[in-house]
């Protein structure tokens, strides 16, 4: 064999073992709901079955808070990237054309409180959440979850608004526009795919995230995530066929959405972790 | 532009700047009072100077957090960034399928800690798990997470990596992209050999990638805390707990925020201190541009 011909199993062989590497535990996920209690952990792992239902139908009457449990993560989503996506774009907007030393000091500042570990606010705010009855709502992990992205969502946006040419803003302005007009009429669509590419990163957290809808939830707030950690831990054993049901259907989603948007996260992570 | 507003730009970077402010910079300072006070639910807090300093310092399940932190944190990027490079190599090229193989590649983005929880559990679960049964079947072993607390931190560094890698090779895979190929064809021409090339050109274009994915991952990667409360809550015997599941047990099983605080404080100084030298490169950078 010559060179070309071992590099090129060689890079085949890398691939196949990471793409099973990535999609294995997602599959045998997925397949498994659909299995009959029996088969789940059945040697050898049955490829060939006939598929039921019976794992969802137990799940909708096992745990009715499930559904109700999405539609939170949905608002809380929804909720979180709103506020995202407009405080980003006002302020990567400012820090892309105004230069002032207090610009430079606030830019910087955005950086570094990105580097610190978000389980460590969650101290000091619990006290202050509960006495302001912030606890359980929808609110909290909104503005929580918008805190942690928006520093990233920024910085995206800057990159992007950097890129547009000056001029059209000027003729904006000597048509009179307001700035907001400005900002709706010229900025969001010249600079649309970089405010899809911050927000990508927010509704994903949003929609997984956990240690915050543990801490700030209890009831009536609690998203997919925390339902679906009850599932797995409760007490009378794990009934792994509404377990694999539930993540399915809180998995599906997202997972769809992320290979949609696939090249919004790519050049998303790279003006925001390489240039930032 | 709009210049004659003086405080616009300021006004404009206010409602993100509010929210970093109240959510995370004040709360990050407020926890250097909180750990030097002793305090609980319902309880006025008492100064205790650096009390709660010295309870975590000689807690021997700080030391043991601490440790697996440092263990899981760097098994965790070296394994990330050797496979994202081999990863993102073996993809710098085109070839019939490359968006569904790239897609599949970062689908492990998608998945929240939970379900990775429950995706690994299925495979690694004692006596039924498959791959366990494999393992037994093979080598007579199992990775039985359950009691035994190295095999516990061996399935996190698995499942933190699998959530992990699809951040580290989009990073690299990026940088590797943008490597002239020029460059490469100009080395080959001059006689190198393919790892030479490698070694040369890719390597030396894209090592400034390859840093800032290490800190960005150090720096991420000592957060560890759903994973592992998921998957054992820092069992058994508390041996597998990190510096995250330390914290959170102190304050929200034990309500004492004081020792918690302190614990923060760590974990907040150990972050700072992965990322002094790109913050420090950063700030000189703004200033010049600013």
């Amino acid at each position: 064999m010559d060179d070309r011909k071992i590099i090129l199993t060689g890079r085949s062989l890398i691939l196949l073992i990471g793409v099973v590497w990535s999609a294995f535990p997602i599959f045998m996920v997925v397949s498994s709901s659909f299995k009959p209690a029996l088969d789940i952990f059945a040697v050898p792992p049955k490829l060939i079955f006939t598929p039921t239902f019976e794992n969802y139908i137990a799940l909708f009457h096992d745990w009715p808070e499930f559904v109700g449990s999405l539609g939170n993560s949905l608002i809380i989503t929804v909720g979180a990237t709103l506020i995202t996506a407009v405080t980003s774009l006002l302020a990567g907007y400012s820090y892309s054309r105004y230069r002032s030393r207090l610009l430079t000091l606030s830019a910087f500042f955005m950086i570094f409180v990105r580097m610190l570990p978000p389980i460590v606010v969650t101290i000091p705010l619990f006290p202050v959440v509960n006495a302001l009855h912030l606890n359980d709502t929808y609110i909290i992990l909104i503005l929580l979850y918008a805190a942690f992205f928006v520093s990233l969502a920024t910085w995206i946006v800057k990159t992007f608004i950097d890129q547009i040419p000056r001029e059209l803003e000027e003729a904006a302005e000597v048509e009179g526009a307001s700035i907001w007009q400005m900002l709706y009429k010229v900025i969001v669509p010249l600079s649309i795919h970089g405010m899809i590419a911050a927000c990508v990163f927010v509704v994903i957290f949003s929609w997984n995230e956990y240690a915050f809808a543990m801490i700030f939830t209890s009831n009536t707030a609690r998203t997919g995530p925390l339902i679906l950690s009850e599932i797995s831990g409760a007490v009378e054993g794990v009934q792994w066929g509404v377990l694999f049901a539930a993540t399915s259907i809180q998995l599906l989603p997202i997972l769809i959405f992320v290979l949609f948007v696939q090249k919004f996260i790519v050049s998303g992570l790279t003006a925001g972790a390489v240039k930032g | 532009m709009f210049e004659d507003r003086k405080w616009l730009p300021v006004f404009l970077i206010s409602p993100a700047n509010v929210l970093l402010l109240l959510f995370i910079a004040v709360p990050s300072i407020y926890i250097i009072w909180l750990s030097l006070h002793k305090l609980t639910f319902g309880m006025s807090s008492t100064f205790v100077g650096l009390d709660n300093y010295i309870q975590i310092f000689s807690d021997p399940i700080f030391w043991r957090a601490a440790l697996n932190t440092f263990i899981v944190v760097n098994i965790v990027v070296y394994a990330e960034l050797a496979l994202a490079l081999i990863l993102a190599l073996a993809l710098n090229t085109n070839f019939w399928g490359k968006g569904l193989v790239f897609s599949i590649l970062i689908a492990p983005y998608a998945v929240s800690e939970v379900s990775a929880v429950v995706m690994w559990r299925y495979l690694f679960e004692p006596d039924i798990g498959m791959f366990n049964m494999v393992l037994q079947s093979f080598a007579d072993i199992q990775l039985n997470w359950v009691r035994n607390p190295t095999h516990g931190l061996t399935l996190i560094s698995i499942l933190s990596i699998w959530i992990h890698l699809p951040f580290t090779l989009i990073i690299l895979y990026s940088a590797i992209s943008t490597v002239p190929g020029d460059l490469k064809n100009a080395a080959r021409v001059e006689g190198a050999t393919e790892w030479q090339v490698f070694l040369k050109v890719t390597m030396r274009f894209i090592a400034p990638a390859i840093l800032v994915a290490m800190m960005f991952r150090y720096i991420f990667a000592t957060r560890l805390f759903s994973e592992v409360w998921l998957l054992n809550e820092g069992g058994p015997a508390r041996l597998t707990e990190v510096l995250g599941t330390y914290l959170f047990r102190a304050a929200f099983r034990y309500h004492d925020f004081g020792t918690a605080a302190a614990t923060g404080l760590a974990m907040q100084f150990l972050a700072l201190l992965v990322a002094s030298f790109y913050l420090y490169k950063l700030y000189k950078r703004m200033q010049a541009d600013g």
